[in-house]
C-alpha cells in the first residue's frame, strides 16, 4: 500500500512561505558559503569552535586514511584451482635420484625444500652426503642463466635451434667431428638420446671426461681380468681393509655407499656381536678415511708405490724388485697388514686411490691373492658411476687443434676449469666453429662457447640413472622449470629432428622397452618407488691375468721424490668443484681441518717449521708451468715432505658465492700413461703474505678431558664398558630441582662415536631443515658460524710411545707429528634435563618441555646471551646480524630465489635472538599429528631427525626414552654409553657411545 | 663551649685561616656562580666528544646488531659486561661514604660525600646503558621487568640472576638518587638565596621550599639517617647480586661461592679509587684544598689498601680452591690467567689490584698527591682488567675444547667503552657547574670543632698539653694546605 501520509518538517512547510518554496529547490536549505570560505575572508576569519572541531575531525580522518594507504603488498596468491595433490601445509614426497643414488624429494606447495635418501636404495640405504643435501639449493641459485645465450646475449630457443642446426649440418657436411663432451653418463635414456642424435649426425663422437678420473682402475681391470669396469667394492664384507690413499669414506667413487658398508662392521649391532672390521690406511694427507682408520701410517706419495710393492711381496711371498721402503714405521705396518690380510683371506680388501694403471694392477694382484674377487670386490655387478677415459679427451684436444672438429657440445663438463690442460683447451676451442654448452650458468667453459643452452636442474627434469649393474633409478621433476631452461636431452632431440621431443614420453617408452620389460613392473610403480633393482649377477671366477709391473710402479713413485711432493685431493663437501657456488657446501667445515670457504696448503707442522712457514703464511706453490698462492695450514698427520691441496676451488665463473674462493690446482695434475695423476712435485716459497683461514675449530686436542671416551676392540671384547667410565657406583648427585613427571614422551638421542665418520652430511641436512643461515667467510673467521650441529674433531698425538692429548705436552716432544689418531664427535644441544641455559634466561625464552626438550621461544628472546655463556657444550648460536634481511648476506641464502628453499615449518630468526638445535621439533609435531590423524599411537621410527636421516652410517638414533623397546632406549642401555660432562649433573638427553679402535694384532 | 672541643690529637678536617660560613659558601659556589674557566671548557669539550663517540658507537650497534662487536659463539660477553660491572663497582664508594660512614659518624665524609654520590649516580647511569646496549633486541629492554602484559601474562624468570640484577640496579639507582638529592636540599637553598632572576626561580623549585627552620633541619637529618639505613644494605647487595650473574653459572672461573664478598670488596676498592681520581683533580682545579685535605686523601688511601688487600686474599682463595677442588676445568681456567693467551690481562689484574696498592702502606706514598693519583688510576685500570679476566678468560676456554675461541675487540667495542667514560665526565662536569661539589651545609658543621683554625686557637689559648700540641703540629706536616711557618712561633 502506498503511503499517502505526509509529514511536515516545520511550520514553514505547512505555511509554504515563498522563502521556503525558493529554498526547497536547493539541496541545502541555506547556501553553503564555499566561495566565501575559499576566498579571503573565510580563511582569515577566526575559526569558531564548531569549525575547529570539524576541521580537526576531517584532518584526523584524512590522516588516518592516508596512514592506511601504505599497507604492504602481499604477493602470495591462493590457488585459483587447487591442484588435487597439493594441500598448503602438507608436504608431498617424490622419488628421484641424485648421482645414481635413490632419493626422496620433499616439496611444500610445489617447492622442493629437502632431499632425503631413499631407504630402499640398495647402495646408499637412505644415507646422503652433504652434496646431495645441498643440491636442493642449487635449484634456486640465482647465478644461473635465466634463458639461452648466444654470444653472451639473450636469445630465444627457436633462434638457438635454427642456429645450432645450421651449424651441425655444416659440420656434418664438412666431414668434421661433432663432439659431445660429457662427464660420465650412466643414464640409459640419455644414452638413447645420444644414440638418436648420432643417427642424425653420424659424425658425432661422445667423449666422456671426468674431472676426477678413475680411468686407471678401469684400465687395470681390463688388463688384469679382461673387464674394463669400475668394480663394486664391498666394504661391508671386508674384515680387514687396507687403503693406500683412497678416501673411500670422503670422496672416492661412492663415499655414501662405502660409509654405509663400512659402518655396518663397526656399529652397535656389529660390536654387540663382538665383530669389528680392521682398517689400515697408508696416505700422505690426513683424509676423512684416514681419520677413521684403526691404524694410519703417513707415507709420502713417492713411497706409495714401494709400499704397495712390499705388500705384494709380503702377501705373495715372492721377492719383488723395488719393494724396498725407506720408512721404518711404514715397513713394519706393511708386514703387519700383510699378516692380517692373509689371516682374513676372502674377507680382505686392498684399495688404492691412485689413478695409475700399474699401481691399480698391483692392487688387483694383491686382491686376487687374497681371494677378494667374488667376495669384497664384485666385477660382475660393476659400478657405472665413473666411466671417463682420460685419453679420449686428449685425443679430442688434438683433433680440435687440427681443425677436425666442427662442433663441440659440453654436458656437465667444464674442462676449461677442471682439466689440467685448460689453457690449451681454451685455445683449441677457438678453432671450433660451433661450441655449445648445456651448463646452467656461464661457467668457465660455457662462457667460451658460442651458445649456452642451459639445462634443467635435476629437480626440474625427467631422467634416469644406472649407477650399478642392474640398479636403475628414475629422476622425476618436482617443480616447473624456474628459469627459461630446457633439458639438454630435449635440445639434442630437437637438433636431431626427433619426432617427439617430449622427454617424459621418451624416458617412459625407453623404460617400458628395457628395464620394465625385464622386470614386469609398471611405470606407475617406478614413479612411486623410484627404483628398479634387478637380481645381482652371480660371480664368475676371475683369475688375475695381468702382470705386476714393478718397474713402472717404482718409476712413477720415484718421479715424485723430488722437491716437495704435492698431493691433490678432493675435499669432502666441495668435491670436484661442480657445486662450488653452493654456500651451504662452502660453509660446511672440512671434516679434518675444520676449514671453511677455502682450500689451503696442508703441511705437517714439523715440516713447516723446517721450511720456516708459520700457520696462515701465504706460500707460492710452483711448478715450471703453473703456480698458485695459498695460505698454509699446519696439518698434523700429514707426511713430511708433502703438501696436500684440494681441487674444486678457485672457480672464476661459478657465480657470486663460489667465485674467488680458494685457488684452482687442477693444472697441477700430471699424466702418466695417459691417465690423470693427482700428484706432482712442486717448490714452495713464502710470499710474506698472511691470510687467516676461516676455521670452525681452532683448538685441536681434548686436553685430557673425558668429553671423549675411547677403548680398543681388544679391551672391549673383555669388557664392553671399558673406557666408558661406567664402572662401579656413580657418585650420588643432589640437585635443587623439582622432579617432574614426563608421562608422554621423553625425546632423547644416542650417538655412536664408532659409527660416525665425521663426514658432515648431517650438518647440511640440519641447515636445510632448520633454515640455518650461512654467514660467510669473514663471519666464520670471527667464530660466528650458525651451525646447530657441529662435529668436533680431536687429535691425539702418538709420540714417543705416549698418547698426547694436551697441547702443552706437545711442545717438548721431538716426534714428527705424523702419527695422530682422530675422533669425531657430533655436538648439538644436549637438551639437558637440568639445563643451565634455562635458569639464567631473565625472560623465560628458553624453557623445558614435558617431553624432555629444551625449547627456544625466539619471540621472547631479548638477546642477553647469558644462556650461551652458561652452556657447557657451547651449542647455542646468536644472530649477530639480521641474516635474512641484510644486504651483506645476500650472496648466501638471503635473496628472492634462494629464500624459496626455506622450510616453511621453521621460522627464520631475527637479529639479536638466540637459536640452537630444537630436536627438529617441527618433525616431532608432524609425526604426532600424522599418528593422530591415523588414530594410532606414535611408533618408534615415525619421527626422524634431519641429521639422523642424512647419516649414511646411522650413527645418530633418536627416539622416546619412555618406550623401553625403542631403538634409542636400547642404544642408551648399551655398556658403551656415556654422557658428555655428566659430572655437572645437567643430565643431558644425548648419550654417546665410546669410540672403539681395532688395533688388530698390532702391539699396543 | 670549651668542653665540646674535639681532641687536639685528631687531625683537622678543614684547613685555612679565617674560615667562615660565608667563606665556605663563597669558595664552594665559585664554579656554580661564575662563568666556567678554560680548564673546565677543555675538560668539557673532550668529555662531550667522548659522549658523542658513545652515542655514535651505540647507535651503530643498534642499527647493525651486536655483530658490530667482537663477540663470538663462545665469548658472549666481553667488553660490554666488563664495562657494566666496572661502572657498577665504581658507583659503590658513593653509597659507602654517604650511608655507612654517616652511620659511623665519620665526619671526614662531609667534604667528599657529595662528589662521591654524584659519581655513583653517573657511574650507575653508565652501567645501565651497557645493560640496554648489550641486548640483542634493545627495544625490548623492558621485558626483563615483571610488568603486567598481554602476552598471556608471561612472567619473568625469578630464578635468573639477571632479573635480580634488574631489581638490584634499579633500587640502587633510585635510593642513591634520592639520598643525593635530599642531601642537596640545604645547599640548593643556599644557591637560591644568593641567586637572582630565572636562576633563583629554578633553584627555588629545586629546593623544595627549604626555609632553614629548625623543624626543617630536624626533618632533614632524620630523613638522612633513615635513608642511610636503607642504603647501607645496598652497599652489600648490589655487587653481591652482580657477582651472582657469574657465581650461579656453571662456567669454571664463574662458579665460585667467594664471589659476593670478593666483588663487594672489589667494588669499594674501585669506587674509592675513582673518588680519589676525581677529587684530587677537582680539589686542585676548584681550589678546594682547605676542604679536601691530606687527611681525606690519606683516609681514602687507607681504605684502598685495605680493600685491595681483601681482594688480594680473595684472589689467593680462588687459586687455593681451584687447586683443592681437584676440578680439572677450574684448575685449567685459573692457570690460563697466567699461562694462557690472556696472561697479560691476568698480570694487569694481579699487578694493579694487589701489588701496586701495597705501596700505600707507606705514609710517604699515602700523602703524596701525585703518586696517590697515579695509584688510583692504576687501580681503576686493574679493576677493569679484573672483570675482563673473570668474564673473558673464563668463557674463552671452558669445558669443550672444540669451542675454545679468542675474543678480539672491534673499534666499536672500544668506542663504546671510551664513550662511556666521556659520558661519565660530561655528566660530572655539568654537575660541578650547577650544583655544589662539596656539601656546604655539612662542611659548615665542622668549622667550629674540626677545623685547623679552631684547633690552632686552642693551642694559642694554651688549652691543650704541650706534647699533644706538638703531636698535632707534627701531623700537619704532610698537609699541603697548611703553612708550617704559622706554627713555628707557637
Amino acid at each position: 500500500m502506498e503511503s499517502t501520509k505526509k509529514y511536515w518538517k516545520g511550520l514553514e512547510e505547512v505555511n509554504n512561505t515563498p522563502e521556503f518554496a525558493e529554498h526547497a529547490k536547493n539541496e541545502f536549505a541555506e547556501p553553503i558559503p564555499v566561495d566565501e570560505l575559499l576566498q579571503g575572508s573565510g580563511l582569515n576569519s577566526v575559526a569558531p569552535r564548531r569549525d575547529f572541531l570539524k576541521a580537526m575531525g576531517f584532518g584526523l580522518g584524512a590522516v588516518s586514511l592516508a596512514a592506511c594507504n601504505v599497507a604492504p603488498v602481499q604477493k602470495s596468491i591462493p590457488y585459483l584451482v587447487k591442484p588435487e595433490e597439493v594441500t598448503p601445509g602438507v608436504p608431498n614426497y617424490y622419488a628421484s635420484s641424485y648421482k645414481g643414488g635413490a632419493i626422496i624429494v620433499k616439496t611444500r606447495e610445489g617447492r622442493p625444500i629437502k632431499i632425503e635418501g631413499n631407504p630402499a636404495c640398495p647402495i646408499n640405504r637412505g644415507g646422503t652426503d652433504s652434496q646431495a643435501q645441498a643440491s636442493v639449493l642449487d635449484l634456486y641459485d640465482n647465478s644461473k642463466l635465466k634463458g639461452p645465450l648466444k654470444g653472451g646475449a639473450e636469445y630465444s630457443w627457436d633462434d638457438v635451434d635454427t642456429y645450432v642446426k645450421r651449424g651441425l649440418a655444416k659440420a656434418q657436411a664438412a666431414g668434421k667431428t661433432i663432439a659431445l663432451v660429457s662427464s660420465t653418463i650412466n643414464s640409459p635414456s640419455t644414452k638413447a638420446v645420444i644414440a638418436e642424435f648420432s643417427t642424425q649426425y653420424p659424425a658425432t663422437k661422445h667423449v666422456t671426461y671426468d674431472a676426477i678420473s678413475y680411468s686407471g682402475i678401469i684400465k687395470a681391470n681390463e688388463q688384469s681380468f679382461g673387464k674394463a669396469v669400475l668394480p663394486q667394492y664391498r666394504f661391508d664384507k671386508a674384515n680387514v681393509i687396507v687403503s693406500f690413499g683412497a678416501d673411500f669414506l670422503g670422496s672416492w667413487i661412492s663415499p655414501t655407499q662405502f660409509s654405509t658398508q663400512y659402518a655396518s662392521n663397526r656399529n652397535i649391532a656389529s660390536l654387540n656381536n663382538k665383530k669389528m672390521s680392521r682398517h689400515i690406511q697408508f696416505e700422505s694427507g690426513l683424509s676423512l678415511t684416514g681419520s677413521n682408520a684403526d691404524s694410519r701410517v703417513a707415507i709420502k706419495l713417492s713411497e706409495e708405490g714401494p709400499a704397495l710393492l712390499s705388500l705384494y711381496a709380503e702377501v705373495s711371498g715372492a721377492s719383488v724388485s723395488g719393494a724396498s721402503l725407506n720408512n721404518q714405521p711404514a715397513n713394519a705396518a706393511i708386514k703387519l697388514a700383510a699378516k692380517e690380510l692373509l689371516a682374513a683371506k676372502g674377507a680382505a680388501l686392498v684399495v688404492s686411490g691412485s689413478n695409475s694403471v700399474a699401481v691399480q694392477t698391483t692392487v688387483n694382484a694383491i686382491n686376487s691373492l687374497l681371494g677378494s674377487y667374488g667376495n669384497t670386490i664384485d666385477l660382475d655387478n660393476p659400478s657405472y658411476q665413473y666411466a671417463g677415459k682420460d685419453e679420449d679427451f686428449t685425443l679430442l684436444l688434438t683433433d680440435m687443434n687440427a681443425g677436425r672438429v666442427g662442433a663441440v657440445m659440453f654436458l656437465d663438463a667444464n674442462p676449461a676449469y677442471s682439466h689440467p690442460l685448460a689453457k690449451e683447451f681454451t685455445e683449441a676451442l677457438k678453432k671450433v666453429d660451433l661450441s655449445i654448452s648445456f651448463a646452467d650458468r656461464p661457467d668457465e667453459t660455457a662462457s667460451l662457447c658460442k651458445v649456452i643452452a642451459p639445462n634443467h636442474h635435476y629437480l626440474e627434469a625427467w631422467g634416469d640413472e644406472n649407477a650399478l649393474e642392474g640398479y636403475y633409478t628414475l629422476v622425476q621433476p618436482t617443480i616447473n622449470p624456474i628459469f627459461n631452461t630446457r633439458q639438454a636431452e630435449v635440445s639434442l632431440l630437437t637438433w636431431a629432428n626427433y619426432p617427439n621431443q617430449d622427454y617424459y614420453a621418451f624416458v617412459r617408452s625407453n623404460w617400458e622397452k628395457t628395464v620394465l620389460a625385464a622386470t614386469g613392473k609398471k611405470w606407475d610403480d617406478v614413479l612411486q618407488s623410484g627404483i628398479i633393482s634387478l637380481p645381482a649377477k652371480t660371480g664368475g671366477a676371475y683369475a688375475f691375468t695381468g702382470s705386476v709391473d714393478a718397474g713402472t710402479v717404482a718409476k712413477e713413485s720415484a718421479a715424485l721424490a723430488k722437491d716437495i711432493e704435492l698431493h691433490i685431493y678432493q675435499s669432502v663437501s666441495i668435491g670436484s668443484g661442480a657445486q662450488a657456488n653452493n654456500p651451504l657446501l662452502q660453509e660446511v667445515p672440512d671434516p679434518v681441518s675444520k676449514v671453511t670457504w677455502d682450500n689451503y696448503a696442508a703441511i705437517n707442522p714439523k715440516f713447516a717449521e723446517s721450511l720456516g712457514l708459520k700457520q696462515f703464511d701465504v706460500v707460492a706453490i710452483k711448478t715450471d708451468k703453473y703456480s698458485v698462492e695459498l695460505p698454509v695450514l699446519h696439518q698434523p698427520g700429514q707426511a713430511q715432505g708433502t703438501i696436500s691441496v684440494a681441487v674444486g676451488y678457485g672457480r672464476t665463473k661459478s657465480g657470486k658465492v663460489g667465485d674467488g674462493v680458494g685457488k684452482n690446482v687442477y693444472p697441477f695434475i700430471t699424466y702418466t700413461q695417459g691417465n690423470a695423476h693427482f700428484a706432482n712435485t712442486v717448490t714452495v716459497s713464502n710470499t710474506g703474505g698472511y691470510e687467516e683461514l676461516a676455521q670452525t675449530q681452532t683448538h685441536h686436542t681434548i686436553e685430557g678431558r673425558n668429553v671423549i671416551r675411547e677403548t680398543t676392540f681388544a679391551d672391549y671384547k673383555k669388557d664392553p664398558a671399558h673406557g666408558s667410565g661406567n664402572h662401579g657406583e656413580k657418585h650420588p648427585t643432589y640437585d635443587l630441582w623439582n622432579k617432574y613427571d614426563q608421562p608422554g614422551h621423553n625425546w632423547v638421542m644416542a650417538i655412536d662415536l664408532n659409527a660416525c665418520t665425521g663426514c658432515g652430511a648431517c650438518i647440511v641436512a640440519c641447515n636445510v631443515e632448520n633454515n640455518v643461515p650461512v654467514v660467510g667467510k669473514d663471519e666464520v673467521r670471527r667464530r660466528r658460524e650458525m651451525h646447530w650441529l657441529r662435529i668436533d674433531r680431536y687429535y691425539t698425538f702418538n709420540e714417543e710411545g705416549k698418547a698426547i692429548t694436551e697441547e702443552h705436552e706437545l711442545e717438548g716432544t721431538k716426534g714428527n707429528m705424523e702419527n695422530v689418531s682422530v675422533v669425531h664427535q657430533p655436538m648439538l644441544c644436549q637438551h639437558c634435563e637440568h639445563a643451565p641455559c634455562e635458569t639464567v634466561c631473565p625472560v623465560l625464552a628458553t624453557v623445558h618441555s614435558t617431553e624432555g626438550l629444551n625449547h627456544m621461544a625466539y619471540n621472547r628472546c631479548v638477546g642477553t646471551r647469558y644462556c650461551a655463556n652458561n652452556c657447557p657444550y657451547k651449542v647455542r648460536r646468536f644472530n649477530w646480524f639480521n641474516y635474512w634481511n641484510d644486504s651483506r648476506f645476500d650472496n648466501y641464502l638471503n635473496n628472492e630465489f634462494t629464500q624459496l628453499v626455506l622450510n616453511p615449518d621453521v621460522t627464520t630468526r631475527f637479529r639479536g635472538v638466540m637459536e640452537k638445535c630444537s630436536m627438529c621439533i617441527q618433525r616431532i609435531q608432524a609425526g604426532k599429528l600424522e599418528a593422530k590423524m591415523e588414530k594410532r599411537a606414535l611408533v618408534d621410527g615415525d619421527i626422524k631427525m634431519a641429521c639422523q636421516q642424512a647419516c649414511a652410517s646411522n650413527a645418530i638414533i633418536f627416539g622416546d626414552a619412555n618406550d623401553p623397546n625403542s631403538e634409542v632406549s636400547k642404544a642408551l642401555k648399551n655398556e658403551r654409553t656415556y654422557y658428555v660432562l655428566e659430572e655437572l649433573n645437567v643430565q643431558p638427553g644425548v648419550g654417546y657411545m665410546t669410540k672403539v679402535t681395532n688395533t688388530g694384532s698390532q702391539e699396543a | 663551649m670549651s668542653s665540646h672541643n674535639e681532641s687536639i690529637l685528631r687531625e683537622p678536617l678543614i684547613t685555612g685561616k679565617d674560615i667562615t660560613y660565608k667563606r665556605i659558601t663563597d669558595e664552594v659556589l665559585l664554579p656554580v656562580e661564575n662563568k666556567p674557566n678554560k680548564a673546565w671548557w677543555i675538560g668539557f669539550i673532550v668529555s662531550a666528544l667522548g659522549a658523542c663517540l658513545w652515542v655514535f658507537a651505540v647507535s651503530y650497534t643498534f642499527w647493525n646488531g651486536i655483530g658490530a662487536w667482537g663477540l663470538n659463539k663462545t665469548v658472549g660477553w666481553a667488553w660490554d659486561i666488563t664495562g657494566f660491572v666496572w661502572w657498577v663497582g665504581i658507583g659503590h664508594a658513593g653509597t659507602l661514604i654517604s650511608a655507612v660512614l654517616l652511620l659511623f659518624r665519620q665526619n671526614w665524609r662531609n667534604s667528599i660525600n657529595r662528589s662521591a654520590e654524584a659519581m655513583t649516580i653517573f657511574a650507575v647511569i653508565c652501567a645501565a646503558t651497557y645493560v640496554v646496549s648489550h641486548m640483542g633486541r634493545p627495544w625490548l629492554a623492558y621485558w626483563p621487568l615483571p610488568l603486567p602484559n598481554q602476552f598471556g601474562s608471561i612472567w619473568v624468570n625469578f630464578n635468573s640472576p639477571l632479573v635480580w640484577d634488574v631489581f638490584a640496579i634499579s633500587t640502587y639507582f633510585t635510593v642513591s638518587l634520592v639520598f643525593w638529592y635530599v642531601g642537596l636540599l640545604p645547599d640548593i637553598a643556599t644557591i637560591r638565596d644568593r641567586a637572582t632572576g630565572l636562576k633563583r626561580r629554578i633553584y627555588s623549585v629545586l629546593s623544595f621550599g627549604w626555609n632553614g627552620s629548625v623543624k626543617t633541619w630536624q626533618r632533614f637529618e632524620t630523613v638522612c639517617l633513615i635513608l642511610a639505613g636503607i642504603a647501607t644494605p645496598l652497599v652489600l647487595s648490589v655487587h653481591t647480586i652482580v657477582s651472582m650473574d657469574f657465581a650461579t653459572s656453571v662456567i669454571p672461573g664463574w662458579h665460585t661461592t667467594i664471589f659476593p664478598p670478593y666483588f663487594v670488596a672489589g667494588a669499594i676498592f674501585s669506587g674509592f679509587a675513582m673518588v680519589q681520581t676525581l677529587l684530587l683533580v677537582t680539589r686542585k682545579v676548584l681550589g678546594l684544598e682547605n676542604y679536601i685535605t691530606m687527611f681525606h686523601i690519606e683516609s681514602m688511601n687507607k681504605i684502598i689498601v685495605l680493600t685491595g688487600s681483601i681482594v688480594g686474599v680473595a684472589y689467593l682463595s680462588e687459586f687455593f680452591i681451584a687447586w683443592y677442588s681437584g676440578v680439572e676445568y677450574e684448575q685449567y681456567t685459573f692457570l690460563q690467567r697466567f699461562v694462557g693467551p690472556y696472561w697479560w690481562a691476568g698480570c694487569m689484574m694481579y699487578g694493579c689490584n694487589v701489588l701496586m696498592p701495597q705501596l700505600l702502606w707507606f705514609k710517604k706514598i699515602r700523602t703524596n698527591i701525585a703518586i696517590s693519583w697515579c695509584l688510583s688510576i692504576v687501580v681503576n685500570i686493574g679493576m677493569w682488567f679484573e672483570r675482563f679476566v673473570i668474564i673473558v678468560n673464563s668463557l674463552f676456554r671452558d669445558y669443550v675444547p672444540s669451542s675454545w675461541a679468542m675474543f678480539y675487540p672491534t673499534w666499536i667495542d672500544i668506542s663504546v667503552f671510551i664513550g662511556s667514560i666521556g659520558l661519565f665526565f660530561t655528566l660530572f662536569l655539568l654537575f660541578i657547574r650547577v650544583l655544589p661539589s662539596v656539601a656546604m651545609a655539612e662542611v659548615r658543621l665542622l668549622v667550629k670543632t674540626s677545623s685547623e683554625q679552631s684547633k690552632k686557637k686552642l693551642i694559642e689559648e694554651g688549652k691543650v698539653k704541650k706534647e699533644e700540641a706538638d703531636y698535632y703540629i707534627d701531623s700537619l706536616s704532610t698537609y699541603d694546605s697548611v703553612d708550617q711557618a704559622d706554627y713555628v712561633k707557637l
